[in-house]
C-alpha cells in the first residue's frame, strides 16, 4: 500500500485547501445550528420579492387614504345642494363646466346634487369599517370555537348538529329580523353579521384541524408527552397561518359583497354605505347622461374587494413557509 | 345501507323541526308585533275600541293569538243547544260599562270570563268611548273578548299537523245534502265533453271534484288528493297558500272551448279539472247555476305563463347545466396547464368572481346585453326565448367559476398521488391519465354537489330575479319579510330546509354510486 501514498507538497496546494487537524470539542459537538431564520421576516421577503403585490400595497393604501383621510378635508354634505335643482344629475363634463375642474367634480353629481365622487368615498369608508370589524370578530370567534371543535370529539358531535340547524336557517331572515328588532344601525347590522357568522368559519377551521390532527408527527409528538395546548399552539397553529390568512384574504371582501347585496334587497342599514349607493343609483343606470352615478360606486366597489382579494391571498401565499426556500 | 338512509333522514327531519321553530320564535316572539301593521291601509281608518279589536283580529289571521270575541261564544252557546234564540238576542249586546249589564247577560258575561280565564286566556272589556252624553264615538263601541298567545309548542304542533291533508268524502259538512258520497272512477273525463279517452277519479263530498285526472299540461298526470298547506299568505299573495303560489302558473289567460257540467259550451279560460267545493255557490249565483250541476263552482283559470318555480328552475337547471358544460372542461385543462397562461387566465376570472360583488358583474352582463340588443326585462306576454339568455349567463358565472377553481384544486392535489407516477411510469399518456385516473377521484367531490344544484335551482336567486324582473321563487323570501308575512316565511324556510336536507342525502348516494369505496354501512367496510 505504501506506494499509493502521494506527498502531499508535489500537489502545490495551499494551506487552505487541503484537511486540517481539528481540536474535538465535547461540549460544542452537542450543539446544533440551524441557518437563522425568522417566520415573519421571510413572509415579508417572500411576500416584497413579487412586483405585483407592491402594486397592490399602494392602491389599498390610495384606497384607504381616500376612505378614511379624504372625506374629513372634502367637507362633504350629501344635501348640500338639495334645493338648487341645477346641481342635480350632472355629467362629469356638465359639472366640470359648472363648478370648474376639481376633484369633486371628476365622476359628476348625483341626485340630490352632491359630488359623486366625495359620497362614492363616503359610502366606501363605511362599508371597509363594516367588513373589517366583522371580519375580525368573525376571525376571532371562528378560529376560537373551530380549534375547540376540532380536538374534541364529544364538541364535535354536538356542534355538527348546531351546524346543520343554524346552516338551514336563512341569514337573510336572520339579519333582517335582528335589523326589526333593534334599529338599522351600524352596530346592528355588525351584530347580525357575526351572530351566525362565525359558524362557517369555525366548521372550515375544524376540517383544517381535523386534517392536520391525526398526522403522523402530532402522533409522535403525543407519545412523547406534549400537552394538547402546546400541540395546539406549536404543532398546529403554525401550519395554519397561512390557511387563516387565506380565509380571512376571502372573508373581508364578502361582507363587502353581502353588504351591497343586502342594502340592494332593501334590508340594509340607514348609513349611507356602498350597496345603498347602488340600491339608490339602479334607476340612472340606463339613464343617458346618468350613468356615472351608478357606475361609480359598482366600480369602487369592485376595486376594494379585488384589491383586497388579492393582497390577502398573496400574503396568505407568502406565509406559507413551503413558500420560504 | 337503507337503515342508514331512514337514520339519517329521520335526523334531518328532526333538524327540519328545530329550524322551524327558530324561525317561529325569531318572527313570532322576537319580532314587535305591531310592525304587521306597516302595510296596513285598513287600520288608519279604524279609530278607538274598533282599532283595538281589528288588531287582535288580525293577530288571529297571523297566528299570534286566539281570539275570541263574546259575541261568537254565546253564538257557539247558541248551535250547542244550550240557550235558545230568544236568550242569545238578550244576552249577546252587553252594556256599555260593565255597570249597565242587565243581570242576565252580567250573568253570561261572568260565565264567559270564568270559561276563558280557566283555560289560560285574558279577557279584555273596553268601554264604549262616549262623544257627548248620548253618542257613541266612531268606532267607540264597547268590546268584550278573551285571548291567549299561541305557545310554541302548540303553533308548531297545528303547524305540522296541518301540513299535509288528504282529500276525503267527508270534507263537505256532513249535515249538508249533496246526493250519494263517494269517489267515482271514469274513463271518459267529462270535462273533455266525455268522449275523448281519459280516466279520472272524481269525487263527491270531497273538497276537489276531480282527485286524479291527465290533461296535455307537463307532466301530464295530475292529482289532487293529497294537498301540501305550507301556510296561507297575509300579504303578499293575500289567501292563497305559499305552496299554490310557488306552483301556480302566471300570465295572461289562456281561453279555449270548455264544455261546462251542464252542457253549456263556451270560450273560457276555467280549468273544470281545478273545481273545488263551495257551499251554497249554486244559490248565490246564477251563472254558476248556468254552468254547474253541483256546487263544485270554485275553479281556477288556465295562463300561459311558467309558475313561479317553474320559471326559477328552469333558469336555474339551464344556467346549472351550462356551468358543468363549461366549468368542468375548463377546470381540468387548467390543472393539465397548470401556471401556464390559460391556467393564470382562468385564475383572474376566478377572482373576479370571488371578489366582485355579484350585484356588480350582474349589472355589468345586463349592461352589456342591453348594448348588444338583447332584452333586459322578463316579460311574460313575450314569446320570445332570448329573454331567458341574460338571466341565464348570469346565474351561471359564479357556478362555472366555482366548478372550475374546486375542480383545478382538487385535480393538482391528486396529481402528486403514488397511483398517478405508477400510471405515468407505466406508460399511459397524459391524456390517458388526466381522464380515466384524477378526473375519476377529483370528481367525486364535485358529483356530492349535483342533486343540491338541480333541488336548489327551484328556489331561484334573489338578485338576478330581481334586476331582471323574473316571476320566480327566489324573491318569495324577501318580499315576505319585507311585507311581514309571517306564513310565507315558515312555509318558505322548510321548504328550503327539506330540500336541503333532501339534497344531502341525494348528495351521498350519488356519492357512493360513483365511487364503490365509499360505503355507509359499517359491516362493508
Amino acid at each position: 500500500m505504501a506506494e499509493n501514498l502521494v506527498n502531499l507538497d508535489d500537489l502545490g496546494m495551499t494551506e487552505e485547501e487541503l484537511f486540517q487537524t481539528q481540536s474535538h470539542d465535547n461540549v460544542e459537538s452537542e450543539k446544533i445550528t440551524a441557518p437563522r431564520y425568522s417566520y415573519w421576516r421571510s413572509v415579508f421577503r417572500v411576500f416584497f420579492k413579487r412586483k405585483l403585490n407592491i402594486v397592490i400595497l399602494v392602491l389599498l393604501l390610495v384606497i384607504i387614504i381616500f376612505a378614511y383621510i379624504y372625506p374629513s378635508f372634502s367637507g362633504f354634505d350629501r344635501y348640500a345642494n338639495i334645493m338648487d335643482s341645477s346641481t342635480k344629475h350632472l355629467t362629469p363634463a356638465a359639472a366640470i363646466k359648472l363648478y370648474g375642474f376639481n376633484i369633486h367634480n371628476i365622476l359628476g353629481r348625483g341626485g340630490s346634487g352632491e359630488s359623486t365622487f366625495d359620497s362614492m368615498w363616503d359610502g366606501a369608508r363605511i362599508s371597509i369599517s363594516l367588513a373589517l370589524i366583522c371580519a375580525a370578530i368573525n376571525m376571532t370567534i371562528g378560529v376560537l370555537i373551530g380549534a375547540v371543535w376540532g380536538f374534541s370529539k364529544k364538541v364535535d358531535m354536538v356542534m355538527m348538529e348546531v351546524y346543520n340547524i343554524v346552516g338551514n336557517v336563512p341569514y337573510i331572515l336572520v339579519i333582517s329580523v335582528l335589523v326589526l328588532i333593534f334599529s338599522p344601525s351600524f352596530w346592528t347590522m355588525v351584530f347580525a353579521m357575526t351572530v351566525t357568522g362565525w359558524l362557517a368559519i369555525a366548521y372550515f377551521i375544524r376540517t383544517q384541524v381535523i386534517i392536520i390532527r391525526d398526522r403522523e408527527y402530532n402522533l409522535a409528538s403525543k407519545c412523547l408527552g406534549t400537552s394538547t395546548v402546546k400541540i395546539a399552539l406549536k404543532n398546529i397553529l403554525p401550519f395554519m397561518t397561512s390557511v387563516i390568512v387565506t380565509l380571512l384574504a376571502s372573508e373581508i371582501p364578502s361582507y363587502i359583497s353581502s353588504e351591497v347585496f343586502l342594502s340592494y334587497i332593501g334590508m340594509g342599514m340607514s348609513e349611507i354605505t356602498l350597496g345603498k349607493l347602488i340600491f339608490k343609483a339602479e334607476g340612472a343606470m340606463l339613464t343617458p347622461g346618468w350613468q356615472f352615478e351608478f357606475w361609480s360606486p359598482v366600480a369602487i366597489a369592485s376595486i376594494i374587494t379585488i384589491v383586497l382579494y388579492v393582497a390577502g391571498q398573496s400574503l396568505g401565499d407568502a406565509s406559507d413557509p413551503r413558500t420560504h426556500m | 345501507m337503507v337503515k342508514y338512509l331512514f337514520k339519517r333522514l329521520l335526523r334531518g327531519l328532526i333538524s327540519v323541526l328545530i329550524v322551524v321553530a327558530i324561525v317561529m320564535i325569531l318572527i313570532y316572539s322576537l319580532m314587535n308585533r305591531d310592525l304587521v301593521f306597516s302595510m296596513d291601509t285598513v287600520l288608519s281608518k279604524q279609530n278607538n275600541n274598533a282599532k283595538v279589536t281589528y288588531k287582535y283580529a288580525q293577530w288571529e289571521r297571523f297566528g299570534y293569538l286566539d281570539y275570541v270575541p263574546y259575541a261568537d261564544y254565546i253564538n257557539e252557546l247558541f248551535e250547542d243547544g244550550e240557550i235558545d234564540a230568544e236568550t242569545r238576542d238578550n244576552v249577546v249586546k252587553f252594556g256599555r260599562k260593565a255597570k249597565n249589564d242587565s243581570d242576565v247577560v252580567a250573568e253570561y258575561v261572568a260565565k264567559f270570563t270564568e270559561y276563558y280565564e280557566s283555560r289560560g286566556y285574558e279577557v279584555i272589556r273596553l268601554d264604549a268611548v262616549m262623544q257627548g252624553k248620548k253618542k257613541v264615538a266612531n268606532g267607540g263601541q264597547q268590546a268584550l273578548f278573551a285571548t291567549k298567545d299561541k305557545t310554541l309548542l302548540n303553533r308548531l304542533g297545528t303547524y305540522f299537523k296541518n301540513l299535509v291533508s288528504v282529500d276525503n268524502i267527508h270534507y263537505v259538512d256532513e249535515d249538508l245534502d249533496i246526493g250519494k258520497r263517494g269517489l267515482t272512477f271514469t274513463w271518459r273525463d267529462p270535462a273533455y265533453g266525455g268522449e275523448k279517452f281519459s280516466p279520472a277519479i272524481m269525487g263527491n263530498g270531497t273538497k276537489y271534484k276531480y282527485l286524479v285526472y291527465f290533461d296535455s299540461k307537463f307532466p301530464f298526470f295530475h292529482q289532487n288528493l293529497i294537498t301540501i298547506n305550507l301556510g296561507v299568505s297575509y300579504s303578499v299573495n293575500m289567501g292563497v297558500d305559499v305552496f299554490d303560489t310557488m306552483t301556480k302558473s302566471q300570465g295572461s289567460y289562456v281561453q279555449r272551448d270548455v264544455v261546462y257540467p251542464s252542457g253549456v259550451e263556451e270560450f273560457s279560460a276555467d280549468d273544470l279539472h281545478s273545481a273545488t267545493y263551495m257551499k251554497d255557490s249554486r244559490e248565490a249565483n246564477s251563472l254558476n247555476k248556468k254552468y254547474y250541476v253541483d256546487d263544485y263552482t270554485n275553479v281556477i283559470t288556465f295562463k300561459n305563463g311558467r309558475s313561479k318555480l317553474g320559471y326559477s328552475f328552469i333558469l336555474g337547471i339551464i344556467s346549472s347545466a351550462l356551468a358543468y358544460f363549461i366549468g368542468v372542461p375548463v377546470g381540468i385543462v387548467m390543472a393539465r396547464r397548470k401556471d401556464k397562461l390559460f391556467d393564470h387566465i382562468g385564475t383572474v376570472y376566478i377572482v373576479f368572481i370571488i371578489a366582485v360583488p355579484s350585484l356588480a358583474y350582474i349589472f355589468l352582463v345586463k349592461a352589456i346585453g342591453y348594448g348588444i340588443g338583447l332584452p333586459t326585462v322578463f316579460d311574460l306576454e313575450s314569446q320570445s326565448k332570448l329573454m331567458y339568455l341574460l338571466p341565464i349567463v348570469s346565474l351561471s358565472l359564479p357556478s362555472i367559476a366555482s366548478l372550475m377553481r374546486w375542480l383545478r384544486r382538487y385535480m393538482i392535489d391528486q396529481m402528486n398521488s403514488d397511483y398517478v407516477k405508477f400510471a405515468r411510469s407505466g406508460g399511459l399518456s397524459e391524456n390517458e391519465i388526466f381522464t380515466k385516473h384524477i378526473l375519476k377521484n377529483a370528481i367525486i367531490p364535485i358529483v356530492h354537489g349535483i342533486p343540491g344544484t338541480i333541488l336548489f335551482a327551484m328556489t331561484g336567486a334573489i338578485i338576478t330575479e330581481r334586476v331582471y324582473v323574473v316571476p320566480g321563487a327566489g324573491n318569495l323570501l324577501t318580499k315576505a319579510i319585507n311585507a311581514y308575512d309571517n306564513s310565507v316565511i315558515v312555509g318558505v324556510v322548510l321548504f328550503y330546509a327539506i330540500l336541503s336536507v333532501i339534497s344531502v342525502i341525494l348528495g351521498d348516494i350519488l356519492m357512493s354510486i360513483v365511487d364503490p369505496r365509499i360505503s355507509f354501512t359499517s359491516k362493508a367496510r
